[in-house]
This record gives C-alpha cells, sequence and structure tokens, in this order.
C-alpha cells in the first residue's frame, strides 16, 4: 500500500505480514523519503496464540508441550526455564546427571537455532549457499537429538526433576563426530560469510546500538553481546550445570551488525567445548529426582527463574495458589525487548540496511506473540 | 466420466492432461511460514530432503506468482483476514496444502477458551491435502506434494496409469 | 554492593516495603512494594543505578491488580522485584507509564493494557498490541469466560 503524505514528502509502506525476510509473522509500517526509512513501526501480534491464558487453564504438566512452541528453535531452553521454575516451587532437586543431559541437549540446541539463523539471515541478505551449508549441518544435529528426545523442533523432554531418557553410546559417539565435523565447517563458513566482501560492506558499520540504548530497552543475548557487554546468564546467575565447565562469552565491540553475527558464530564454538567438557565429566547416576509427586501441587508463592536461550534471557514468572493450575505465568522473552528497538535504530537507514538490522536482532515471532 | 461442479467448460482432453502433468510437476509453492511448522518447510527445500526434485522448489514470495500455498502454522485472528486476501491474490489453477496440526483443527491450541486462533485452515481457505504433525517431518511434507500431484494429475504415481478416485 | 546501593536509592523515596528476598526459594534477591503513583520514581532510581527493565507485566487477584515489575543489572547480579497494588475501579485501573525512563516499558505497558485494560497515563502511544485493534475484551482478566464454537 502506497499513500503519498500530504505536508511532507513522506509515503508509507508496509513489509509483511507475510515477507520472507520477516522471520515470521511481522509487520513493519514504514514512512520512507524516498529510499530512507524515517519511521519504522513493528505491529505484531499476527502470531498470538494465547500461551498465558492457555496456563491458566491448564495443570503444570499439561502446559510443558506449550514451551516447545513459544520459541521452536531454542525449544529445550524453555523447557529448562519453565522447568526449573516449577522444580523451584516444589522444592526438587535434579540429580546431577540430569543436569548434565539437560546442559548437553539445550547446548546442542543452541547451536541448532544458530545455525538455522545463519542460514535464514543470509538467504535475507541474498546469499542461497550458506543456508544450505547450515541446514545440512543442521541435519546432522537432529539426528542426534532425534534419537533421544523423539524430536526434531518442538521438544518436549525435560520433566519435573529430570529428564525422562538417558544417552546411549551411539549417542556419545555421535556427537563427538558431530563436534568434530562442525568445527572443520567453520573454516568454510569463515571463508564464505566473515572474509565475504559484500557481507562486511553490508553489515560493517550499520546499526550500530549503543550501551544506554541497551539499558534503557533492556535488550539481552547475540544482540547485547554485540555492543561490548558480557551479560550472559549462564555466567552471570549460573544455573544447571554450568558452574563445571569452562568458557568463554563472545562480545563484539562496536555494536553493528556484523558484531552480533560473529558473536553467533563465536557462540557456537563455546558451546561445542561445553558438550565436550560435559561428555567427558559425565556422572553417573539416576537421571530423574525420586518422590516426584503425581499432582502437582506447588506452594503457594512466586518464583522468578532466568535461562540464557539462543536469542537472550528468557525469565519464566509463575504465581502460584496451591492449585494444581497456575495463577498466572508470564513469559519474559529476549525478543520482546530485542525488538523494541527497532523504531529507534532503523531511522535514517535504507529498505535493505532494514533488513538486514531486523535479522541481526534474531526474532522470533511467535516467542514475541506468545 | 462423471461432470462434477467447477470442472473446466472446455474438455482439452489429452492436452489438458499434458498441462496437469506439467502443473503437477513444476508446482510453486508461496513463502507462507506462520509458526514453527515454518522451519520444517524449510529443512524440506534443503539439501537433505530437498523438494526441487520434485519441481517444488522454487519458493517465490509473491502470491502472484505462485500456485501452491503451503499453510504452515496457527492462523490467528489477526492474521486470517491476510490469509484469504494472499489465497485470492493467487491466480487459478491453484492448491492449498495445510502443513501440522494447528493449520487443521488449531492443534494444540484448540481449547474451549480459546480466543485468538482460528483452529483450521479450511474454515477461511479450500484446502487440498492436510498434513498431521506437531511439526510433521519433512518426508511428510514431501508425501503431501506427491499426493497432491496425484490429485492434479489424477494418475498414481511412476506413471503407471492408473485412476486415482477424489 | 549494589543490592546495598539500592537499597539506599530506594530508601528516600517512602515506600512501602524495601527487604531481602529468598534468592533460592524465589529467585529474587530484593524485594520492594510502592504505590504505582511511586513507579516513574522507582523506575528513575533503577536506572540511575544502572539497572535495566527486564519485564513488566500484570497479575488480577480478583478485587485489585498487582503490576510487577522486574529489574535487573548487567553488571553484578541483583534480581529487583517491585509489586505496585492497584485497585480495580468501574471506569478502568489506571497507572503512570515509565516509558519516558525505560523506552522499553513502551510494548510491555501496552501488552498489558491489552490483555487486561489498564491503562497507563502519559503513555505516547497506547493501542493494542497483541489482539487485533477492534477487540474489545481482556483476556487475562479473570472473569473473561469462554467463548462458544471454539471446540
Amino acid at each position: 500500500m502506497i499513500e503519498l503524505g500530504i505536508e511532507e514528502k513522506t509515503y508509507t509502506l508496509n513489509l509483511g505480514p507475510q515477507h520472507p525476510s520477516t522471520h515470521g509473522v511481522l509487520r513493519v509500517v514504514l514512512e520512507m523519503d524516498g529510499e530512507y526509512i524515517t519511521k519504522a513501526e513493528p505491529v505484531i501480534g499476527y502470531g498470538h496464540r494465547g500461551h498465558e491464558h492457555m496456563a491458566e487453564n491448564r495443570n503444570y504438566q499439561q502446559f510443558l508441550p506449550n514451551m516447545g512452541r513459544v520459541d521452536y528453535l531454542h525449544a529445550l531452553a524453555y523447557n529448562q526455564g519453565y522447568c526449573m521454575a516449577v522444580e523451584k516451587l516444589l522444592g526438587l532437586t535434579v540429580p546431577e546427571r540430569g543436569e548434565f543431559i539437560r546442559v548437553i541437549l539445550s547446548e546442542l540446541n543452541r547451536i541448532s537455532s544458530h545455525l538455522v539463523w545463519i542460514g535464514a539471515y543470509l538467504l535475507d541478505l541474498g546469499a542461497f549457499t550458506p543456508i544450505l551449508y547450515a541446514f545440512d549441518d543442521r541435519e546432522n544435529l537432529l539426528d542426534l537429538l532425534d534419537r533421544i528426545t523423539g524430536s526434531r523442533l518442538t521438544y518436549c523432554f525435560y520433566r519435573f526433576g529430570g529428564v525422562p531418557r538417558d544417552l546411549d553410546e551411539e549417542f556419545i559417539t555421535g556427537t563427538r563426530a558431530f563436534i568434530k565435523r562442525l568445527r572443520s565447517r567453520f573454516r568454510d563458513y569463515e571463508s564464505l560469510v566473515t572474509k565475504n566482501v559484500i557481507f562486511i560492506n553490508r553489515t560493517r558499520g550499520v546499526g550500530l546500538i549503543t550501551r544506554d540504548q541497551a539499558v534503557r530497552y533492556g535488550l539481552t543475548g547475540p544482540t547485547l553481546r554485540g555492543s561490548g557487554i558480557a551479560y550472559d546468564i549462564r555466567k552471570s546467575e549460573p544455573y544447571s550445570a554450568y558452574p563445571a565447565f569452562d568458557f568463554q562469552i563472545p562480545i563484539g565491540d562496536k555494536g553493528d551488525v556484523f558484531d552480533r553475527y560473529l558473536v553467533r558464530i563465536l557462540e557456537m564454538e563455546q558451546s561445542l567445548r561445553i558438550i565436550e567438557q560435559a561428555l567427558n565429566q559425565l556422572p553417573n547416576g539416576p537421571i530423574m529426582a525420586d518422590k516426584v509427586p503425581k499432582r502437582l501441587k506447588p506452594a503457594a508463592g512466586e518464583v522468578y527463574q532466568a535461562v540464557e536461550s539462543a536469542r537472550g534471557e528468557f525469565g519464566c514468572y509463575i504465581v502460584s495458589q496451591g492449585d494444581l493450575k497456575p495463577y498466572r505465568i508470564k513469559l519474559r522473552v529476549p525478543s520482546f525487548g530485542n525488538l523494541s528497538i527497532l523504531p529507534e535504530v532503523a531511522v535514517d537507514t535504507l529498505v535493505a540496511d532494514l533488513v538486514a538490522i531486523l535479522g541481526s536482532v534474531d526474532v522470533v515471532i511467535p516467542e514475541i506473540d506468545r | 466420466m462423471e461432470a462434477k461442479t467447477g470442472d473446466p467448460l472446455i474438455r482439452l482432453g489429452l492436452l489438458e492432461e499434458a498441462l496437469n502433468l506439467a502443473r503437477a510437476n513444476s508446482l510453486w509453492p508461496l513463502t507462507f511460514g506462520l509458526a514453527c511448522c515454518a522451519i520444517e518447510m524449510m529443512a524440506a527445500g534443503m539439501a537433505r530432503f530437498d523438494l526441487d526434485r520434485f519441481g517444488a522448489g522454487v519458493f517465490r514470495p509473491s502470491p502472484r506468482q505462485a500456485d501452491l500455498m503451503l499453510v504452515a502454522g496457527t492462523i490467528s485472528k489477526k492474521m486470517a483476514p491476510a490469509v484469504v486476501r494472499l489465497y485470492e491474490q493467487m491466480p487459478a489453477p491453484k492448491w492449498v496444502i495445510a502443513i501440522g496440526n494447528c493449520a487443521i483443527s488449531g492443534g494444540p491450541f484448540n481449547y474451549a477458551n480459546q480466543y485468538a486462533i482460528v483452529p483450521g485452515a479450511d474454515l477461511i481457505i479450500p484446502v487440498d491435502v492436510y498434513i498431521p504433525g506437531c511439526p510433521p517431518r519433512p518426508e511428510a511434507i514431501i508425501e503431501a506434494i506427491l499426493m497432491l500431484e496425484e490429485k492434479i494429475t489424477k494418475r498414481g504415481r511412476l506413471r503407471k496409469f492408473r485412476d486415482v478416485k477424489g | 554492593m549494589l543490592k546495598d546501593k539500592l537499597k539506599t536509592a530506594l530508601a528516600s523515596l517512602n515506600l512501602a516495603q524495601v527487604s531481602d528476598g529468598d534468592y533460592a526459594k524465589t529467585g529474587y534477591h530484593l524485594e520492594v512494594t510502592a504505590g504505582p503513583g511511586q513507579m516513574p520514581a522507582v523506575a528513575q532510581a533503577m536506572l540511575d543505578q544502572g539497572c535495566f527493565l527486564e519485564s513488566l507485566t500484570a497479575v488480577d487477584l480478583r478485587e485489585s491488580f498487582t503490576l510487577v515489575y522486574h529489574f535487573a543489572s548487567f553488571d553484578e547480579l541483583c534480581r529487583t522485584v517491585v509489586h505496585a497494588s492497584l485497585t480495580k475501579e468501574a471506569k478502568g485501573a489506571q497507572a503512570p507509564t515509565i516509558s519516558q525512563v525505560y523506552p522499553g516499558a513502551d510494548w510491555y505497558e501496552r501488552e498489558v493494557y491489552d490483555l487486561f485494560g489498564i491503562k497507563f497515563a502519559g503513555h505516547p502511544n497506547l493501542k493494542r498490541l497483541l489482539l487485533p485493534e477492534d477487540a474489545d475484551f481482556h483476556p487475562l482478566l479473570k472473569d473473561f469466560g469462554a467463548e462458544p464454537g471454539n471446540d
């Protein structure tokens, strides 16, 4: 839809909700002055499915499958956040082997989410080859996750108190082989993408986010770490088995789109390190806490549990009044805050730059819309 | 042969069969991922599962250039008018495949107090093939494309020239 | 320690309660109770200490609402929760906005308005966020009934 503004020489251009580059059903209403954007307003809600309302109509176990659908690309982090929040209310402790398994699977899921992001982002920028490489690596990874969890995408694998199925020898050897293979593929990504002069020209100096903006908008995740702030829940508020592992948090220095891309590539390598250490240190023992009640009636009160998902900090806020059903669940999703910075960052950019910036924020619309 | 409503007025015989064969083997899907199933649709188009070998790998962003709408994901009430508009913008002959439980019947989001979604794509647009699953595997999406090809050509696979009913 | 600095900064605002949270049970280091009218001042105090707004939501307690603000900091771990109790009024509950302090609160407040009907005075753009613009209900209210025909 194009209308001519009467007072100014701007016109309105509508991007989405069906658009190949908006990563889901996002609509951005643009006011353009020629080729430059003067105002960009995201319109969300096209994927609103009522998760928080469902939470009040389901008991705690019945709500567990929803967590895989909120952010389907890193579903295991959402599983983990929700399970940990409910375990806090119930006073359950997950055994050590269960925690290690949770970390291994969640880190594999993080890698698969970043691979999807790289593929889709470069497809937006016009490059068709990297998505084929990325999805090929992802298929190898999904074979491993499929063996244990039974799903490829919307996992519902963690239970309150641990995990229901143990790892087997074939998974462990398969994962070690995958780690070796992905490490050798990083060289391909580097020469295909990171050192590609067209990619650098499109992403260097574009979409700068300052620290002050990051604080005022509550950014988290690689979007934040590209601006040089080393905030990662796995390090600043360690949970599960993460304190046992030695890994780094990659950060950027300029805060532009290229830095956010590089942070995600380096994060995949750090995830591989975590998985390697976890496999080497995997303890024996039970995988589920004993004496998990069949009818879950957590104590009355509220709890907030944050975990680090591929997009940033996922926070699960549960208000319980001692019933079988939660009284209120609020899902604090990272893409909500990360996308809200778009109107400020997109001013005075070209539409092509807007696509680059929007992709670098890595939003998943169903998680924003819940 | 019995006449059904919606049949073309002019029957061109063998030419029509040739046209149907051409249409079936070169379906151009519309990129219309709404939610989680979109990722499995993307994976079906990628190197391992490769929709391109069936002719259906050229995903078009514009509905004017597409003849197959793959509804992948939940249709929310806010999105429903856009879905109908996109369907109407596609030129005939056109087909719709509903991918995933949400597009079939609302899926896991269909419960008594649901206020936000349209429980099923066939409430607003006509659907030709349904793929159950949450999300369905890419192999299921390929199976659906092959079923749609059978439906278009009214013949079985492998050119056995069996007539397929329906 | 950030917690002590926050306690000092909040002490001057005359709030109902500023106390330590039980981190192992609730995940909070600092629990604060304030009135909705004091929220802009509380938000400014948190921003001055470098905290960011993690989330802003509401809970419908049938007789009243509670606005819940979560704050955290990039530099030091200190989770703060602020509860602000809001009475339900016949013409709709109202609270002042904090979006002039935290622009990120803009969307959170629109979401609370969309799902609960709570209006934020001074908000630059209080429109519905998730539901269609012409929707006439607020789904997360406890007396939001079942819609027939959706089964």
